[in-house]
């Protein structure tokens, strides 16, 4: 199997003429030489026919003397032409003077039926053809009362020969005719393949080098603006949906660095200028614990997003593993409250678990606890002084429903419907305590995915309500 | 000098401002964008650190308002984002110097006080006036080769009266460039500082160096 499509083309398309060419070829040379091989015979055998109607059987003697307008044939050296005659038994009755001492082949069959071969001259190497005919020999007519009439006992074989090359020579001039012209005719077609399979396959190759110069940093080109043949252009539409849905995943990557590398740069900056700021002067211990402490809350902040951003990178390889168990959700929506109960409390938020006793979910523990603290994280966060978060839950056909409401959203439908973007703080920033980076509802609602359920935003008012569906 | 520090990240913001108020600086600072273009366009800052991503009103659009207010503000864009373009983007913008986290404080300290001598037409980085001497980097001052301590506030009102070096400087001029906007003093408190002043920089044998002009501020160097 070639692997270019042009030799693969030109292989089959020359292949197939030549093997007709050649079939027509044989069949015209076969009728052609049948036709004249058998004119030739014909005219051989009225000759051989003519010089067996002239041999007599006279008395139980063979009599063959034949006239001389029959003869004139048989001396011309130059065309010389043979007969012999010989009995049943193979003894020669006479042969023709040119022949000689030789003897022609003795193509005997049943009496009338003549037979044809081809042979050589005897003298020269010559081609000859020979007609063979058994014959009962003529009965003299003028014998009235024979003593005996000629019978099949009596059959005679005549061989005629005549020279034959003429003939042969023509056949070979038309074998030679044939070949040349349908090997020509296959050497002109392969040029005119070759041309027009180039032309053809032109539209692949202007493709190719179109897709060979598509760099890498720049997937905005598409390819084949210009006209192209039916089976090219969808090729070309989806290789160019390809680039399109490249471009945007090349585009939201780079974007992700940016933001992640903008998300590390920040934190560092802090640590780095509350060092260098304690540095300057000497202090006293405690400001030195103070900057201290600082600093480790600040790693704690980044702890947290390379945390947030090993799971999201693990989601997104499907590459966890979930252990589904009984889940009693009230119960569980009160063990994450700990580590807000400090910031609730100091900014003077009420909170309320309203999801009824015995409320039970068949989930993965570890992601619903995160989906929990993830949630409760985002409205402490976003929750204004004094304002109300609550976290009910319900039975919804084979779903079940979370939702964590919080007072005090300043965000319009637009910004709620971009929440689950990652690094999407609703106006590009922080939030109160400037730890928060836009990765936590979009962990949710990866993990929402993990767990076959998912969630979605809603702005009513001032409330801002996020709702997780999971399957029960 | 008054310095306003415009940065969301809390632990950030409160280290530049200590870091600045320690060096002397009269620091106001927000997280917040609103709040950031109400300080900016309100006070005379000789330089706004700006950060870019801002909750509220993003820093671009603080710098333009300012720029179209055409307050006399320096600008320095503090930003993690360090593209060509986003610099680029700032710099057309009107901002005056720009840099990328994280960066030394001793670097944004040495920015600071660059942009600070630029508003003062200042290239030299030390002033003489007279036989007084300031090192506007070391923050050193001698007179007559004689070394002279002063205390930050001290420093900080020789440095701005030495900056504007033969103008006569209102008091509330003085006030609006070395005090915070959240200072419990008075203004009277200028006259104070220029008492202590006189007393480390001037003696009986040498010609006065600060002149009061009644009802119109002070003056340093040679009176006109």
């Amino acid at each position: 199997m070639t692997s270019s499509l042009r030799t693969r083309l030109l292989i089959g398309t020359i292949g197939g003429m030549a093997l007709l060419l050649a079939g027509l070829s044989v069949t015209v040379y076969a009728v052609i030489r049948h036709a004249l091989v058998a004119e030739f015979d014909v005219s051989l055998t009225s000759t051989a026919e003519i010089l067996a109607a002239s041999v007599e059987f006279e008395a139980g003697v063979i009599d063959a003397e034949f006239e001389e307008q029959h003869l004139r044939e048989f001396n011309d050296a130059e065309q010389p032409a043979y007969y012999q005659v010989w009995r049943r038994d193979g003894e020669v009755v006479c042969r023709s003077p040119l022949v000689g001492a030789h003897d022609l082949p003795r193509l005997h069959g049943p009496v009338g039926a003549p037979i044809h071969s081809a042979c050589r001259d005897p003298h020269n190497h010559r081609r000859l053809r020979a007609v063979g005919l058994t014959f009962v020999p003529r009965t003299d007519p003028q014998d009235q009362d024979p003593p005996r009439r000629a019978t099949e006992q009596d059959a005679l074989v005549m061989v005629v020969a005549r020279d034959a090359s003429r003939l042969y020579g023509q056949l070979a001039f038309l074998r030679w005719l044939l070949l040349g012209v349908a090997g020509a005719t296959t050497a002109l077609a392969l040029l005119v393949a070759a041309v027009v399979v180039r032309r053809g396959l032109g539209p692949l190759d202007s493709i190719a080098v179109e897709i060979a110069a598509i760099r890498e940093d720049d997937l905005g080109t598409r390819i084949g603006q210009g006209p192209l043949p039916g089976e090219i252009a969808p090729i070309r539409d989806r290789l160019n949906a390809l680039l399109s849905r490249l471009e945007k995943a090349f585009d939201r990557e780079r974007r992700i660095t940016a933001d992640v590398a903008h998300e590390l740069r920040t934190p560092l900056a802090g640590i780095r200028a509350t060092i260098e700021v304690a540095l300057t002067r000497q202090r006293e211990a405690g400001e030195y614990r103070s900057v201290l402490s600082q600093c480790l809350e600040i790693t704690a902040g980044m702890e947290t997003l390379v945390a947030n951003l090993l799971m999201l990178a693990r989601l997104d390889a499907g590459a966890t593993t979930l252990q589904m168990e009984r889940i009693d959700l009230a119960e569980l929506a009160d063990s994450i409250r700990a580590p807000f109960a400090e910031k609730v409390a100091a900014r003077g938020l009420t909170w309320e678990n309203g999801i009824g006793e015995d409320f039970v979910v068949h989930s993965d523990r570890v992601s619903l606890r995160m989906i929990l603290s993830n949630l409760l994280d985002n409205a402490v966060e976003y929750t204004a002084s004094a304002g109300h978060i609550g976290i009910t839950a319900r039975q919804a056909g084979d779903k079940v429903e979370i939702a964590v409401a919080n007072t005090g959203c300043t965000l319009t439908r637009e910004q709620a419907a971009q929440v689950f973007e990652r690094f999407s703080r609703a106006d590009a920033a922080r939030g109160q305590t400037g730890v928060h980076c836009g990765l936590g509802l979009a962990l949710v609602q990866e993990m929402a995915k993990a767990l076959h359920g998912s969630a979605t935003a809603e702005v009513r008012g001032n409330t801002l309500t996020v709702r997780v569906t999971l399957p029960v | 000098m008054r310095i306003l520090v415009i940065e969301d990240y809390r632990p950030l913001r409160e280290s530049l401002t200590k870091g600045l108020h320690e060096m002397g600086y009269a620091v106001d600072a927000t997280g917040d964008g609103e709040e950031g273009l109400w300080y900016a366009t309100g006070g005379q800052y000789d330089v706004i650190v700006l950060d870019l991503m801002l909750p509220g009103v993003n820093g671009l659009q603080i710098l333009k308002a300012v720029r179209d207010k055409g307050c006399g503000s320096h600008v320095l864009i503090l930003t993690a984002k360090d593209t060509v373009e986003d610099r680029v983007r700032g710099l057309n913008l009107g901002a005056d110097d720009y840099l990328v986290k994280p960066f030394a404080f001793e670097e944004l300290l040495a920015r600071i006080r660059a942009l600070v001598r630029r508003g003062y037409r200042q290239k030299h980085p030390a002033i003489e006036i007279q036989d007084l001497h300031i090192d506007l980097t070391t923050q050193r001052v001698r007179r007559g080769g004689k070394e002279i301590t002063l205390t930050p506030r001290e420093y900080v009102l020789l440095e701005y009266l030495a900056l504007r070096a033969g103008e006569v400087v209102s008091r509330a001029e003085i006030w609006e460039h070395t005090y915070e906007f959240h200072s419990t003093a008075s203004s009277n408190v200028v006259d104070v500082y220029i008492g202590y002043l006189r007393k480390k920089i001037e003696h009986a044998d040498a010609p006065r160096l600060i002149h009061t002009l009644r009802g119109r501020g002070y003056l340093l160097g040679e009176k006109p």
